[in-house]
């Protein structure tokens, strides 16, 4: 084996910081842009069609890049937000710019499966957009934004294993240049186990954090 | 309280034109319980939809306690859907919250103090008699006791007016007896003026006061209850009133009397208050010389009058049958000859 343990651990830990970062600044702007997504369509509290024309578009645009152009592409907007284009933080914009509008979409189909009568309710009562959103939109698409949060953030532990492009590091970047380029069975194996462990790990554990807050 | 100014809603629907609601004139009184009937695609659900401007109609004017809905702000507007509570036939419950905090919502929304939105939501989960059950979840509630959350949700900000569309109309038979006395009672102790649309004629029997019919997008028909009960005038009021009332002879007795070629002098007599109370049936058997044969009756209460329909056949010679109308007649009482069944 050409790595030792030391070196596992540390990718890891650089996975977990460029998961977990990005996770975070992609529900920032993820949340919000599908909420914006969902309540300008036709016929909802806001109905606002050009917003929700051009929101859409870009929205399409990014999530038909692929993720590994997309690395190459932003990398002068990458060298603006954290002064290089190499280095784990580096490899956080990118991660972002491709989980972002994902969680967008996401986003918005949770929405979308909250019962119209709910809303209407809303409606009857009085409440404002905001009201609307946060009393009644947020708490009922809860348990269905769980699932579809661990769904991206599962999306973005491959995505990362592509950011050791830029110099991100972490465990997939440890099994291409390991496993994969010097043909290092051992490794790849261990890799590969250090992901399937972590896919299921969170996987499990957002169904369960879902399946307890589903009421109905 | 609500009333409708030549209200039409048009929709656009693939192109074509749908005119749910045309030209309605209506006027609800403060305190009454005014019901809307009419089948799926009336334009019920649009109507009354108008009232808290859930729905804006094409033209016309919608006047809720005063205020022209059509021509306020939309700020006014919320502040004037305070004061109207929904109740909705899929109870529209928040699954997410307890029944507490799906009662208290209308509260939160108004930015009501929390120790007496406590106090008003367990004021109100006891009148509706679902006082032990404010940490419950919507999901561990039968059908009538969400419909009881969404009425006790629906009073929370004391309205003046309560809208009900097809609140019982997923509900059985039972739970709807139960939930219609809750209205009651709530009309009656509160004097809050109720709404109410369905298809269901016996819901309108039990609890309204005034009623509409209406038939593509248009009120065929109003009255009072009682009215509307004992007079129909349109063929779908009729066919609606039929479905609670029946006044046609039961097929089995139609062959029975078919087979002894006995449908001679069928009559369809209907009484109304105090006529029911008097035994004129044995009276005419005992002054003339003619028998009576009952083949249909009902009798049902309407509005606190009692009201009967009864389908008999006078037996016996045809001028004994004449003077036997004619008794009928001077006695005030209302006869048809059922020609129709007659071979």
């Amino acid at each position: 084996m050409l790595v030792n343990s030391e070196q596992i651990i540390e990718a890891l830990i650089q996975t977990i910081q460029m998961v977990g970062f990005s996770f975070i600044f992609s529900i920032i702007i993820g949340l919000p842009l599908g909420i914006l997504l969902f309540v300008t369509r036709k016929g909802q509290i806001i109905e606002n069609l050009p917003v929700f024309t051009v929101l859409n578009a870009v929205i399409n645009v990014f999530r038909s890049v692929p993720f590994i152009i997309l690395l190459v592409a932003i990398i002068p907007v990458t060298r603006l937000i954290v002064g290089t284009s190499i280095g784990t933080s580096a490899a956080i914009v990118p991660l972002v710019f491709y989980a972002g509008p994902y969680i967008a979409r996401l986003v918005e189909s949770s929405l979308l499966e909250v019962d119209k009568g709910v809303l209407e309710a809303a409606d009857a009562m009085g409440a404002t957009p905001f009201q609307t959103i946060f009393r009644f939109l947020l708490p009922e698409a809860l348990s269905s934004l769980i699932v579809n949060f661990t769904i991206a953030t599962i999306g973005l532990i491959g995505a990362s294993a592509m950011a050791g492009t830029v110099g991100g590091g972490g465990i997939g970047d440890l099994a291409i240049t390991f496993g994969y380029q010097r043909f290092d069975t051992t490794t790849m194996l261990i890799t590969v186990a250090i992901l399937i462990v972590l896919v299921q790990g969170l996987q499990s554990f957002g169904n369960i954090l879902s399946k307890k807050i589903r009421r109905g | 309280m609500i009333e409708f100014q030549n209200v039409s809603k048009v929709y656009n629907s693939g192109g074509k034109e749908i005119r749910a609601l045309n030209s309605i004139n209506l006027k609800v009184n403060k305190g009454e319980i005014f019901g809307v009937v009419g089948f799926s695609g009336a334009g019920k659900s649009s109507l009354i939809r108008c009232v808290n401007s859930l729905e804006k109609p094409t033209s016309g004017k919608v006047i809720v306690d005063g205020h022209d809905l059509t021509t306020i702000s939309k700020k006014r507007i919320r502040e004037v859907k305070k004061s109207i509570g929904m109740v909705f036939q899929h109870f529209n419950l928040l699954n997410s919250k307890t029944v507490y905090a799906n009662v208290a919502m209308p509260l939160i929304l108004s930015k009501v103090p929390k120790d007496q939105i406590k106090q008003r939501v367990s004021e109100l989960l006891e009148f509706v008699g679902l006082g032990d059950k404010a940490q419950v979840y919507p999901d561990q509630l039968s059908g009538g006791q969400k419909q009881r959350v969404g009425i006790a949700r629906a009073l929370a900000t004391q309205p003046s007016i309560l809208l009900c569309d097809e609140a019982t109309s997923a509900l059985d038979p039972q739970t709807t007896g139960s939930i219609l006395e809750l209205l009651k009672k709530i009309n009656k102790e509160y004097g809050i003026t109720i709404l109410m649309i369905t298809h269901e004629m016996a819901v309108i029997r039990e609890i309204c006061d005034r009623v509409a019919v209406m038939e593509a997008g248009k009120v065929i028909e109003e009255g009072t209850v009682f009215d509307i009960f004992s007079a129909p005038k349109t063929n779908t009021a009729q066919n609606f009133v039929s479905t609670v009332m029946h006044d046609q002879i039961p097929p089995s007795i139609l062959n029975m009397m078919e087979r002894k070629q006995a449908l001679n002098h069928i009559f369809h007599i209907t009484f109304v208050g105090e006529s029911t109370g008097s035994p004129f049936l044995s009276q005419l058997s005992k002054i003339l010389d003619v028998e009576i044969n009952v083949l249909f009756g009902n009798i049902t209460e309407l509005q606190g009058i009692p009201f009967g329909k009864l389908i008999v056949e006078i037996q016996g010679a045809d001028t004994e049958v004449k003077r036997a109308l004619s008794y009928m007649q001077a006695q005030q009482i209302l006869y048809k000859e059922v020609i129709a069944h007659a071979s």
